[in-house]
């Protein structure tokens, strides 16, 4: 998940200085919904999530 | 038209020009900090500290877009949308990592007696106030559209620009060692 997320950041970038306008805009939006995934992935897992028992919410 | 009224026109986006170059200038060197910490003194980031990267990546594409296609709000937008990301993903790590305990600790070793998703927090914050002021200050009106940056500035805007490319390929490359195809872990480099 975290290699499509740089790939997809890097893709955006480069596309952003050598690429169409709308290349980098879909792989940035690519990227962010990819980083929204994983980030709620990582808060949410019950394997690999973190929990903050301190912090009831 | 006088030449003190076409140079009084040409400040706000002149100004607004200087404020993103010195954004991506600031972000650039975070982003190096970050990964000289990481290839010099071995600190592997945790998955959440290379969503920071990847969120501090996301606001320079704005500013990038900015000095090759000019002004936009949508361009402001897109880097304010990923600052927020960032401060989103940095304060949560940082409620997670405030109370120790065992196996779950700050990642890294501190920098000026912070830890990196407290300095993110910050650089977040930073960067939205940035962004506020530049907004307040200078608007987005029609004094900002159609000036292209001087060349100087352009000058220095692109070769940020490569330098912000090059560091994203690093990490790519660097993020594809860590965590392979599948989970990240700061216990080593799976790849090697």
């Amino acid at each position: 998940m975290m290699a499509a997320v740089f790939a997809t950041m890097l893709g955006a970038l480069a596309a952003s200085r050598f690429g169409p306008v709308w290349l980098a805009i879909l792989s940035l939006i690519a990227c962010l919904g990819l980083s929204v995934g994983s980030f709620l992935f990582e808060i949410y897992s019950p394997e690999y999530g973190f929990r903050m028992p301190w912090i009831q919410t | 038209m006088s030449t003190a009224t076409n140079l009084g026109a040409r400040l706000p986006a002149f100004l607004n020009d200087l404020a993103l170059l010195a954004m991506l200038l600031v972000i650039a060197a975070i982003l190096t900090t970050a990964m000289t910490l990481q290839y010099a003194y071995g600190e592997l980031p945790c998955p959440l500290c290379l969503l920071q990267r990847a969120a501090m990546f996301g606001i320079c594409f704005g500013i990038i877009l900015h000095f090759r296609h000019g002004y936009s709000v949508r361009n402001t937008g897109l880097s304010l949308l990923f600052a927020l990301f960032l401060l989103i993903v940095s304060v949560r790590q940082t409620l997670l990592d405030i109370y120790p305990r065992p196996g779950h600790s700050y990642i890294g070793s501190a920098v000026l007696g912070l830890h990196m998703p407290v300095w993110s927090i910050l650089i977040a914050l930073a960067i939205l106030l940035a962004f506020a002021i530049k907004l307040a200050v200078l608007g987005g009106g029609e004094q900002l559209r159609d000036a292209r940056p001087a060349p100087l500035v352009g000058g220095l805007a692109a070769a940020l620009t490569l330098y912000v490319i090059a560091l994203c390929a690093i990490n790519f490359v660097s993020v594809i060692l860590q965590c392979g195809l599948g989970e990240c872990h700061t216990f080593g480099y799976k790849l090697l």
